[in-house]
């Protein structure tokens, strides 16, 4: 290390709070500090915490968590301070930067000393951990996205619930997807979206409500749908300035300015809006494209039987998805690097991860426990088979880039103006490419 | 008879008592030896927390570093780029309408607020109180609860303007409203903290100069504006130099509010700062950035101080 780095590292650790001290290493006894973002997360994490301390009552494991928005910024600081948790969550966007700069713990040699057996993984959701042959994490979940309604809100609309995994859409005339939430805009008076009585200036429920940091829950699916790709392959350019893409981000701004569908993007624009659970929850939406990763946000919010999971709709090209995973990665700087595979290893474990389904979590990073998952929901009354649907289809993988800071910032940035139809499609996608592009 | 001896000195004029004897500036080390230790913790402290940080980032602004390795010497590089940088130049502009929209708005409410609150009315210290209060909450909660007062479909504001029939703008996601609204929260919560600063500044008016400006019949506006702001001159100079500070390194209140957005429209410099920094991993062009900043803060103060230079003084004897 040269002495700039070490100047700029004593000026950060100055500037930054002072992080909980590691365990003292007296008698084996070492304490773990574990990093992740989703707090609906939490009470999983916890379970399988307790579980690994069976067996390894010397390692503490601490929970710090930290919303998305701030996750990446407070890890990033962490690493240049060279503080950073010794277990994090790690996100495919941000991995490969991660380790092309060296502050992940190479995997390989724990996974073939220990007899890791990959194969219990999807090849493709293990591979996605992999960087100049080396393996960087273990597959801790994956998730897609699904359409969540509110029962209630179809029965009160006259909708049979079983025809909503039948909705397409397509740009010109929105199709019966749109037709269906202009059913479910409803304004005070009770009248709905189609109705000429309709007052579009007093809404009581929108159709649909979407909103999010990096278009995984609201434009990715409409773009996927309709044959964009995102990027040219993996690891290549954005290319969202394709008439495929653009057509797509047109569509979403339709849905709250053309259609007047979706809850306004004054209030759902990231990064300060609500999520969209909070206005399906909330009842100022009837439905939502939601991940996997926050059923058990609708379990504690609603009654049961008062909704339910459908497959997305279908656009031009066919029905689809971004599917993604996270994994459990280990900090290249950790004093204790052994604890902290001995927790990565027990996380990918069938043992740890059929805990966290149990739960209703997550969907596992395992393969054999999907159906686990899929029968907790079950025994709750929901059909979770949305997720799994919407992860074959049209669905591709989440863009991987270099420039994923670049990317996510500038398209938010540009999409939020959008949604607000205080500019064109075309122009906010061309800034977009033109910013994530130029690094 | 006992003459008084020719050589004995003078008293000084009390116009030269500003200048001490000579005798006075020389070391004394039984005196200032003491003093000096007890000034050593907390220039440690300013040395260690202030100095050093602000030498570390204008050394990194000489570099390209992504925080993850090591930084990479690029010489003049960050400040060339500066001119090309359309953001960063737009957050510049957005600091000083910030600046512009928030120190004369909140000065002068300030002053009216000391003015009526030093007169003798009731509950005069229950007043003051509340006034202090927003500065003494936290900005980060105080700009989450006015996001939700802004919020245009959901907020209290709109609610109550709808009331009388008026439809109220999308405050926050209007890039002509979102600075004009940010800063008027930050007036609301600064007010009163200034406001403290005027209070003990008329309250050292010596009560004399009113009696004899009555005596000669000046109207109240004129006692204003011959007593009242020229004698407040000291404490103006202080209250605009940190407000004006202050206000050139607003972030809390642009981070949960706006976030910057939209379109950039309320980045101020500071939170333009953060974005490359920590969203975008380039430190070294923040660090260029944060030199800027303190640059523009430099001259403004310099400036505000030579333009209070100026003292006014009424003499008494």
């Amino acid at each position: 290390m040269n002495k700039t780095r070490s100047a700029a590292l004593a000026a950060l650790a100055l500037a930054l709070p002072a992080t909980a001290a590691c365990g003292g290493d007296d008698g084996g006894a070492v304490t773990l500090r574990y990093a992740f973002w989703d707090d609906n997360q939490r009470p999983a994490l916890e379970a399988m915490i307790a579980a690994f301390n069976e067996d390894h009552p010397d390692i503490a494991v601490e929970l710090e968590q930290n919303p998305w928005e701030d996750y990446w910024t407070g890890l990033d600081s962490r690493f240049a301070a060279e503080d950073a948790p010794d277990v994090f969550w790690n996100h495919v966007s941000r991995f490969p930067t991660y380790a092309d700069n060296g502050v992940l713990l190479p995997l390989t040699d724990y996974i073939e000393e220990d007899g890791v057996d990959p194969s219990v993984y999807p090849a493709s959701l293990y591979d996605s951990w992999r960087f100049e042959d080396d393996q960087y994490g273990l597959p801790k979940d994956w998730d897609s996205i699904a359409l969540v309604y509110r029962v209630d809100a179809l029965e009160a609309a006259g909708i049979d619930p079983a025809t909503v995994g039948d909705l397409e859409w397509n740009p010109v005339d929105g199709g019966t997807y749109v037709e269906f939430l202009q059913k479910l805009t409803l304004d005070a008076a009770g009248n709905n979206a189609l109705s000429p009585d309709f007052d579009p200036e007093n809404v009581v429920q929108y159709g649909t409500a979407m909103s999010s940091n990096t278009g995984q829950t609201d434009w990715w699916n409409y773009a996927v749908q309709n044959g964009c790709a995102l990027q040219t392959e993996p690891w290549g350019d954005y290319a969202i300035d394709a008439p495929e893409c653009v057509e797509a981000i047109q569509f979403t701004a339709d849905l709250y300015n053309r259609w007047g569908v979706a809850v306004p993007a004054e209030s759902t624009n990231q990064p300060n809006g609500g999520v969209p659970g909070d206005y399906v929850v909330a009842g100022q939406a009837a439905t939502a494209l939601d991940g996997s990763w926050t059923l058990s946000f609708y379990r504690d919010g609603l009654e049961p039987g008062t909704w339910a999971v459908a497959d997305n709709p279908s656009g031009p090209a066919g029905s689809g998805t971004v599917i993604n995973g996270l994994s459990n990665a280990i900090y290249a700087g950790t004093e204790h690097p052994d604890e902290a595979w001995e927790l990565v290893k027990f996380l990918g474990s069938e043992e740890a991860q059929a805990i966290a389904t149990d739960m209703g979590s997550v969907w596992p990073g395992v393969s054999s426990l999907n159906q686990g998952f899929a029968d907790y929901w079950a025994g709750q009354g929901i059909d979770v088979t949305g997720f799994q649907t919407a992860a074959e289809g049209t669905t591709i993988g989440y863009p991987l880039s270099m420039n994923d800071a670049a990317f996510g910032t500038a398209a938010l940035d540009e999409f939020n103006q959008v949604w607000l139809g205080q500019k064109d499609a075309q122009a906010a996608a061309e800034a977009v490419v033109e910013l994530a592009n130029a690094e | 008879m006992r003459t008084l001896p020719a050589t004995t000195p003078r008293p000084a004029p009390a116009s030269a008592q500003g200048t001490p004897p000579r005798a006075a500036r020389s070391w004394k080390p039984r005196q200032t030896l003491p003093a000096y230790a007890m000034l050593a913790p907390s220039l440690l402290g300013f040395a260690v927390f202030l100095i050093a940080p602000i030498l570390v980032v204008v050394a990194l602004s000489f570099f390209d570093w992504n925080l993850l390795s090591d930084p990479e010497f690029v010489g003049l590089e960050n400040y060339r780029a500066l001119a090309e940088d359309e953001r960063a130049l737009q957050a510049i502009g957005n600091t000083f309408y910030y600046v512009l929209l928030n120190i004369p708005a909140q000065t002068v409410l300030a002053l009216l607020l000391a003015l009526a609150l030093n007169a003798k009315i009731k509950a005069r210290n229950a007043f003051r109180v509340i006034y202090v209060l927003p500065w003494m909450a936290m900005p980060v909660a105080l700009g989450v609860i006015w996001r939700w007062v802004f919020d245009p479909a959901y907020g209290a504001l709109n609610r109550f303007l709808g009331l009388f029939g008026v439809d109220g703008a999308a405050w926050l996601t209007d890039s002509a409203w979102a600075m004009p609204v940010i800063a008027s929260v930050n007036v609301w919560q600064y007010t009163g903290y200034t406001m403290l600063f005027f209070l003990a500044g008329l309250q050292a008016i010596p009560a004399q100069l009113y009696e004899a400006a009555d005596v000669d019949g000046a109207s109240p506006v004129h006692r204003f504006f011959s007593i009242t702001l020229p004698l407040l001159r000291p404490a103006m100079l202080f209250v605009l130099i940190t407000s004006v500070i202050g206000s050139f390194q607003v972030f809390d209140t642009i981070h949960v509010m706006t976030a910057g957005g939209p379109a950039g429209s309320t980045a101020t410099l500071n939170y333009q700062i953060y974005l490359e920094s920590f969203t975008q991993r380039n430190a070294g062009y923040a660090s260029m950035l944060a030199v800027i900043l303190f640059a523009i803060i430099a001259l403004i103060t310099l400036a505000q101080a030579a333009l209070f230079r100026k003292r006014t003084v009424y003499d008494f004897s």
